[in-house]
């Protein structure tokens, strides 16, 4: 039930470490806005996909306990 | 009235300037130095008196804690991997705890609620994941970036997400330990502030929440300094194992 309490900050923090990479890209390459776009979508993916899996790790653990 | 953030400011105490450097010792260092004695003499107390086989007061709540530290390290990392890792999880656990708690003491300083500090612990729980990566897998460790099992087309789309998700660890990492003692502090002394501030037919209600949210304080010291630990176990875990 712990490890429920990361899932929060994972989603936010890996959208503001994507939509600060892009914001970087966009400013040593002159790409505005279009980095910060697609460095907010990838931020989002990535934060989905970690709350995916922790997500899936608990479940799996549960259905292990279950079977006990 | 004090402002409720009063408690965080870091006071020098003793001024020292080496070169440009300003490594004055200020009440945060000495709340550091405090958790470090407490930790050092809680286990060389023990270990002094002779360790005896049925153990005492004092030995039998350490034997539970290493022991509670070594499970929590072998059931993310592994028996025979966990094994070295072991004393820098316990350190790592029993600092973040001593700290947290020492900050519930009035008049002391919670160390833990400060970024910087959080943030250095992070960084480098984050660099030494890189290491023992690149040291025990070498180049393929780089495989970490790309999930087993997905189609070729969408690895471009993959690593850049990889690479965010890898970066957002020691990020979130540090954010969790340090607002959730910043707001818990802060809490309490938004409560104590109405408690003095108000007429004593009043202030007995938020003063009886303050005794309440301590007890809650207490349970989030030892709830995230585990939280703490664990994660540094399942990210040491996870370059170890590669996925």
């Amino acid at each position: 039930m712990q490890i429920a309490f990361r899932l929060g900050t994972e989603l936010t923090v890996a959208t503001i470490i994507g939509g600060l990479l892009g914001y970087a890209f966009d400013y040593f390459f002159g790409s505005k806005p279009w980095g910060l776009v697609v460095g907010i979508v990838f931020g989002v993916a990535a934060g989905c996909l970690g709350v995916y899996r922790v997500a899936m790790t608990l479940t799996n653990e549960e259905e292990y306990n279950d079977k006990d | 009235m004090e402002s409720p953030l009063h408690h965080f400011e870091v006071h020098t105490i003793v001024p020292i300037h080496i070169g440009g450097l300003d490594l004055s010792i200020n009440n945060a260092v000495v709340a550091m130095w405090v958790g470090l004695a407490v930790i050092g003499g809680m286990f060389m107390l023990p270990a002094k008196k002779g360790l005896s086989l049925i153990p005492g007061k004092l030995q039998s709540v350490l034997e539970i804690a290493i022991e509670f530290i070594r499970n929590l390290v072998y059931e993310f990392i592994g028996e025979e991997e966990g094994r070295k890792y072991v004393p820098f999880i316990a350190s790592l656990f029993l600092f973040v705890l001593a700290c947290n708690l020492i900050g519930l003491l009035p008049g002391s300083y919670t160390i833990t609620s400060q970024l910087v500090v959080t943030g250095v612990f992070a960084t480098g729980i984050f660099l030494m994941t890189l290491v023992i990566g690149f040291s025990k897998h070498g180049g393929h460790f780089l495989s970490i970036l790309v999930p087993p099992g997905i189609p070729k087309i969408l690895i471009p789309v993959m690593i850049p997400i990889e690479i965010i998700s890898m970066l957002a660890r020691p990020i979130s990492l540090a954010v969790r330990l340090f607002a959730n003692m910043t707001a818990g502090h802060t809490v309490l002394a938004v409560l104590f502030g109405l408690a003095m501030t108000g007429p004593l037919w009043l202030g007995w209600l938020p003063f009886g929440f303050t005794v309440i949210i301590n007890g809650l304080e207490i349970a989030i010291a030892f709830i995230q300094a585990y939280i703490f630990t664990t994660l540094t176990c399942v990210y040491i875990g996870d370059v170890i194992k590669l996925h």
